[in-house]
């Protein structure tokens, strides 16, 4: 843009005094703005951010949420070896002794433990060493002294111990200097090859997008998501939702008040109460399937009972909840047609049909625009009403994408959680999200909207 | 003001006096996944340890106060995310009770503390534990819990509808033992169910009735197809592809011969209660704890007079009759403080004991933990533990403990529902398995 565009704009950067004029209103805005800002950040951004880093780790249970440790395990040991690591360097890393001598009686004293259990150690073992640690347990409970406490006993037997098996170290130089005194005739290079591997946090990988890339359930996914968000979107949140707009306008006001009211009552119903609701409604000896049984046709459980009929409990469902949102919008929209169009048409002969589709209609475009944008956005993210009620079956068949990524990441079976590959699936809906929402603002010429007005009110 | 600084430094001189008089004050907070009604000893068991504790301390001269919070979960899903999620924010509870298979993952995390270091397995009660179950809660060379409980998972039968298909008295006492040398497979049963609907004697649909939800038991049928979850020897964990297609295979073929319904999976636990207790079903798995709650909730009276058991038939010559053990354990959080844990340990330890445990095994119908306790008076007496501790529980195995487990199980789970439901047939499904388990756990498990 060049600095000729706006004259008025270059009028005031040069007078000083309305500069001072301006800047309480902009500092006005930004403090007003503030709070929507710290809002979006801590509950839009930073979470994208993370998940967007998370999506590139191997985060889950086993590798715990926060930092790692470094321990040597024996499975590790025999992970390494199946490696090719040489059965001497193993043997050296996993080596355990207990020496009771003045340096390991002295740790002890300075670690707090009781003194005259000490001093019984000092007069039975003092020279002393042991090939397990189990032996060295055993013999001080048979000291007098020893604690009555099978922690303490043990806590204090550990000081005498030289082992690095099982230990938690925070640092990697931790657990390095440790190897290189329990086992130095380890190399340096094998040693650190074990260090790396004994990391227990998560690790950085594009291994999750591989996978979502080349596993076949991926596909099986992507067409249920198109599935929901389609038929939901096409036969409610938009068909239902103009359905029900148009016949309320042509209604008597009060009547159509009520209605309207009645049909809020899906969204504003909490939503596991709503998801009760419907399991009373389709369940075996539930309002349906007796319904069904009364007339003849087939009654079982329509919720999860067979594939078609989970996939339309599912659909209407939710559709339920979204028509009302498309009622309102839509009603609202209408109201703003000019009434005078319709007198017009009623004096040329016009029926009610042909107004729905030569005068309504047309004015209808950017409402409904709207309303597909929005609830597009909504049903690809949302799954809790599938997990309260079909929860993505029978089988896997009514798994969409969101519902996939919480289970994956938060809630399975198995406890498996798996945070990285839950992150990668979540980073797909937020890019998928993204660029149907810059597709969206195109369609609406979201420029023109919010550009300056033609001309002066 | 004055007044509340006063109390203020009333109350801190109060503390501290009370503190000399080392009267210690704990709260031991329980959390018991998969804890319906009758198993409510899994939690009580430590409050009836926490009574002994005290009144032992009080024998010593000691003031020692625990309060027991317990925490029960009836489901697995929820228990899990919210130990998990409550351990990353360091907010665990003191003692967990879980399936022994979270002792792989939830170690590697740091989230538990081994409990060996807290009590003596060779003193009683622990030295009474049956080794195997302390094997099971072993991984890494640590002994990371306590066994609670141990149990066989079963396939049950329907007396009456066997009589009505002509099978004598022999015929039906028998079953047992000929499902046990193999001589009787699952395509038998299925043949079996399909001849009781023909007739007329089960509705259609109804021969067969699976568990209806992910469980251990579905690694049964593997086994039962020869499949090995992982190697005895190093641990490993093994894909068996030909058995994951047997296994897949049965399921649906006993779907095209309408035994068993396409989305039988994913049915209410209540329905499927109901319908095992009335005895709706020809044959149906579960596990030996089922039989309680069919005769506390569901109004079964006569379980020997109506139920045949058995293990879980074999599926072809590679595979054997088998049941699966799903041992939990008390584990220890490592969110709690080192005194927390240490009181906690030595309450696992009392709560062990036979005779409390034998509470829990009789009122849940769940297998005791050691030889001692079956000869309790309250375990001994009671019928169904005694026959089930003879048929089943020495064919009983435990899924491994390795922390990659969980993926193969997800893995092998999706592939049965995909199969179940007709997705995909079983070659595919068992070969998408084979595939989707060797990319995320590359070197750490066998294809076969």
């Amino acid at each position: 843009m060049s600095s000729f565009a706006d004259p008025t704009l270059e009028g005031a950067r040069s007078s000083r005094p309305s500069r001072a004029r301006r800047a309480p209103v902009s500092r006005l805005g930004l403090i007003l703005m503030a709070p929507a800002m710290l809002l979006l950040t801590l509950f839009f951004f930073l979470p994208v951010a993370l998940t967007g880093v998370f999506a590139f780790t191997d985060l889950s249970t086993s590798t715990g949420i926060g930092r790692g440790d470094y321990v040597v395990t024996p499975n590790l040991l025999r992970e390494l070896g199946d490696r090719g690591m040489s059965s001497a360097d193993l043997e050296a890393v996993s080596r355990a002794s207990v020496t009771v001598d003045a340096e390991t009686i002295e740790r002890a004293r300075a670690a707090g433990v009781d003194g005259r259990f000490l001093d019984d150690i000092e007069g039975d073992f003092l020279g002393r060493s042991f090939d397990a640690p189990s032996d060295f347990e055993r013999d001080l409970r048979r000291l007098r002294t020893a604690p009555r406490r099978a922690r303490d006993l043990k806590s204090a037997a550990a000081l005498f111990e030289t082992s690095v098996l099982n230990q938690r170290f925070t640092t990697s130089d931790g657990l390095s200097a440790k190897l290189e005194t329990l086992a130095p005739e380890v190399t340096p290079a094998a040693r650190a090859q074990i260090v790396d591997a004994s990391y227990t946090g998560a690790r950085f990988t594009t291994e999750n997008f591989e996978r979502l890339a080349t596993q076949k359930e991926t596909a099986r996914l992507v067409a249920n998501t198109f599935l929901y968000v389609g038929a939901t979107l096409s036969l409610f949140n938009v068909g239902l939702g103009l359905f029900l707009a148009v016949v309320l306008f042509y209604t008597p006001k009060g009547m159509s008040s009520l209605f309207s009211t009645l049909w809020l009552l899906p969204r504003i119903t909490p939503v596991v109460l709503y998801a009760v609701m419907w399991k009373w409604f389709t369940w075996e000896g539930g309002f349906l399937p007796i319904l069904a049984e009364q007339v003849g046709l087939p009654s079982f459980n329509y919720m999860k009972g067979s594939v078609v009929t989970a996939w339309a409990t599912m659909i209407t469902l939710n559709g339920f909840i979204g028509a009302s949102f498309g009622l309102i919008l839509f009603s609202g929209a209408l109201r703003a047609i000019p009434v005078q169009q319709l007198w017009a048409s009623e004096v040329d002969g016009a029926s009610r049909w042909q107004q729905v589709r030569r005068i309504i209609l047309p004015q209808m475009r950017w409402p409904i625009l709207f309303v597909t944008a929005y609830q597009t956005l909504s049903l690809l993210s949302s799954y809790e009403q599938i997990w309260l009620t079909t929860n993505g079956g029978p089988g896997r068949t009514t798994t969409v994408w969101a519902l996939e990524a919480f289970k994956t990441a938060l809630s399975n079976y198995t406890g498996n959680l798996e945070y990285g590959m839950g992150a990668a699936m979540a980073l797909v809906l937020v890019v998928v999200g993204l660029v149907l929402s810059l597709i969206y603002l195109r369609l609406f010429k979201f420029n023109e909207l919010v550009g300056r007005p033609k001309i002066e009110i | 003001m004055t007044f509340h600084m006063k109390s203020a430094a009333l109350a801190a001189l109060l503390g501290s006096v009370a503190f000399a008089a080392a009267a210690e004050d704990y709260t031991i907070t329980v959390w018991s996944g998969g804890t319906g009604d009758s198993s409510n000893y899994r939690i009580d068991a430590i409050s009836i340890a926490a009574e002994q504790m005290m009144r032992e301390a009080k024998v010593r001269g000691e003031d020692l106060n625990i309060t027991v919070e317990g925490q029960a979960w009836s489901g697995w899903d929820d228990f899990k995310q919210a130990v998990t999620l409550a351990s990353e924010a360091e907010n665990a509870p003191d003692i967990i009770v879980s399936g022994h298979e979270d002792i792989g993952p939830w170690s590697e995390a740091g989230l538990i503390r081994p409990i060996e270091d807290y009590v003596y397995f060779d003193t009683w009660p622990l030295n009474t534990i049956y080794p195997n179950l302390i094997q099971t809660a072993s991984f890494n060379g640590q002994i990371w819990g306590v066994p609670q409980d141990a149990e066989a998972r079963v396939m049950f039968w329907s007396i009456p509808a066997l009589e009505a298909i002509g099978w004598s008295r022999d015929e039906i006492e028998s079953l047992a033992d000929r499902v046990q040398s193999g001589e009787f497979t699952l395509a038998d049963m299925v043949d079996t169910v399909k001849q009781m609907q023909d007739e007329g004697v089960i509705e259609p649909g109804m021969g067969f009735g699976p568990r209806v939800s992910n469980g251990p038991d579905y690694w049964q049928f593997y086994q039962s197809f020869g499949g090995e979850m992982a190697d005895p020897e190093t641990g490993k964990l093994i894909v068996d592809t030909a058995a994951l297609e047997g296994m897949y295979g049965f399921f649906a073929d006993a779907v095209e011969q309408d035994v068993v319904s396409q989305t039988h999976l994913g049915t209410e636990w209540d329905v499927w209660h109901q319908n095992a207790a009335a005895g709706n079903y020809g044959a149906w798995h579960g596990g030996t704890w089922h039989k309680a709650q069919w005769q506390n909730q569901f109004g079964l009276e006569d379980f020997f007079g109506e139920v045949q058991y058995t293990l879980i038939p074999a599926g072809n010559e590679a595979g054997r009759a088998n049941s699966i053990t799903h041992p939990l354990v008390y584990l220890l959080s490592a969110t709690s403080t080192e005194d927390e844990s240490a009181i906690a340990a030595e309450l696992i330890a009392m709560a062990s004991a036979p005779d409390i445990n034998a509470l829990h095994a009789v009122k849940s119908a769940h297998l005791g933990i050691s030889e001692d306790e079956t000869q309790v008076p309250l375990y001994a007496g009671d019928e169904w533990l005694a026959a089930a501790s003879e048929r089943l529980a020495p064919h009983t195995n435990a899924i491994p403990n390795n922390s990659d487990f969980g993926t193969f199980w997800t893995a092998m789970y999706q592939g049965l529902e995909s199969s179940w439901t007709g997705a995909t047939d079983p070659a595919e499904a068992a070969q998408n398995v084979a595939d989707s388990v060797k990319k995320s756990l590359g070197d750490n498990v066998v294809v076969r």
